[in-house]
């Protein structure tokens, strides 16, 4: 079996030899008014096949100000989460080759590099972060907050709001709080098991709104 | 080769959510790597991540954020590691690699370990080689215990795990996994807390191994 060293990075989903679909091209990727998949993806594209700094200006204009925010959610205080946006628009810069417009929007992709950059830098050197660390603030965002924070033009935003409360909650906490399915159920009493069909039925409506976003 | 032993939905749901901690998420990104269908389970919570993040409310950059980031993008990108597994191995981070690469110590006859990172608490990721036909000292665990075979296979009971396998091993499970014949099993493992020994063996083997 062939085994490749996958990029520290990367989605960790194996090596994949970069596939760029043709006529997919963009002009422009201005519009950063709404989160439009097939553009964001034709950026990565032009930084892959030739460098283009305007396609990096607008990646980065739209998503490093959210992944910041991702990030304050999560609990960090806001030079750690906007020095950390910096490195996952830089990752994105890097690593543009690697990314596959088939198989991913650019807007999952950059979500997985941003999800695995936190991870790795809160646990480097094997340091638990605790509320003085000095990357973390000392009051994480409350979920029912974080999920206000969506933008409500977004069709993502649209299809949870509309969401049952509980479900709203586990997918706020699961996303947005760093909990697990264990810590989540610790933290609402509820057995494992309902937490686990709420996220069930929450992604099973949210499938639709997922699906009209282009990868 | 299809993957027998899969991770739980929960585990790779924690996975695309960013729950899990690096250790936990490099083993179960070693499972991730050979097996198309937890793959898909895990595409579909990273989309559903990506959807939110693009819908979040901008946190306002310094004014001169762009300008810094386009300036470090005209610096010379740090080298790519490019780092390869050895060829009989399933595909890994390269975090793993680099561990086996510098890292690696014999920590008993027929086994080495190669420690990947320490924490939270007592947690430890590490890749353990033992050899052909070598039967690991009857043992339960503090905390919960994943492992993904990289290389070789090990028989636990009626359940043989070969490349790519996942096996999730708590306090409740009490086994004595063994190597089998036809070659070095090589693990990647990320443990909760050390292995507890049930017998004078297993005494002898854990401060060996140190983990």
């Amino acid at each position: 079996m062939n085994a490749i060293a996958i990029g520290a990075l990367s989605t960790t989903l194996g090596p994949h030899a970069p596939t760029r679909a043709a006529g997919r091209r963009m002009t422009s990727c201005a519009g950063s008014t709404g989160p439009d998949g097939a553009t964001f993806s034709g950026c990565i594209v032009r930084i892959a096949e030739r460098g283009d700094r305007d396609a990096f200006a607008c990646l980065f204009n739209h998503f490093a100000p959210r992944v910041k925010s991702y990030l304050i959610r999560l609990g960090a205080v806001p030079e750690a989460a906007e020095e950390l946006a910096q490195e996952t628009l830089l990752t994105v810069w890097r690593r543009a080759a690697a990314f596959d417009p088939a198989r991913a929007a650019a807007s999952t992709w950059i979500f997985t590099i941003a999800r695995n950059l936190r991870i790795d830098l809160a646990r480097r050197d094997g340091r638990v972060p605790t509320s003085d660390d000095s990357e973390l603030s000392e009051a994480p965002a409350r979920p029912d907050d974080a999920l206000s924070a969506l933008e409500n033009y977004t069709r993502i935003g649209i299809a949870v709001a509309s969401l049952p409360r509980e479900q709203a909650q586990v997918i706020s906490l699961a996303f947005f709080a760093d909990k697990a399915h264990s810590e989540i159920a610790g933290e609402l009493g509820l057995p494992l098991g309902t937490v686990k069909s709420r996220l069930r039925l929450a992604m099973a409506r949210l499938r639709g709104a997922l699906a009209e976003i282009a990868p | 080769m299809i993957p027998q032993h899969h991770p739980t939905e929960t585990l790779l749901v924690d996975y695309g959510t960013g729950a899990l901690d690096r250790n936990a998420r490099l083993v179960v990104a070693g499972h991730l790597g050979v097996c198309e269908s937890c793959r898909r389970v895990v595409a579909e919570i990273e989309e559903l991540g990506g959807a939110l993040l693009a819908a979040l409310a901008p946190a306002p950059l310094q004014p001169d954020a762009l300008d810094m980031a386009l300036a470090r993008i005209e610096r010379p990108a740090p080298v790519a590691i490019t780092s390869t597994a050895p060829n009989d191995w399933i595909a890994v981070p390269w975090e793993v690699i680099e561990a086996a690469r510098t890292r690696r110590r014999w920590a008993a006859p027929g086994v080495w370990v190669a420690p990947i990172a320490r924490g939270p608490g007592k947690a430890r990721g590490y890749l353990l080689g033992i050899a052909a036909g070598m039967g690991v000292p009857r043992h339960t665990h503090r905390g919960a215990e994943m492992i993904c075979v990289l290389k070789g296979a090990y028989r636990d009971g009626d359940a043989l795990h070969r490349p790519g396998d996942f096996a999730w091993n708590d306090e409740t499970v009490e086994h004595q996994p063994r190597i089998t014949s036809d070659g070095e099993c090589v693990c990647l493992v990320a443990a909760g807390g050390p292995l507890v020994p049930r017998d004078w063996m297993g005494r002898i083997f854990q401060p060996l191994v140190g983990i």
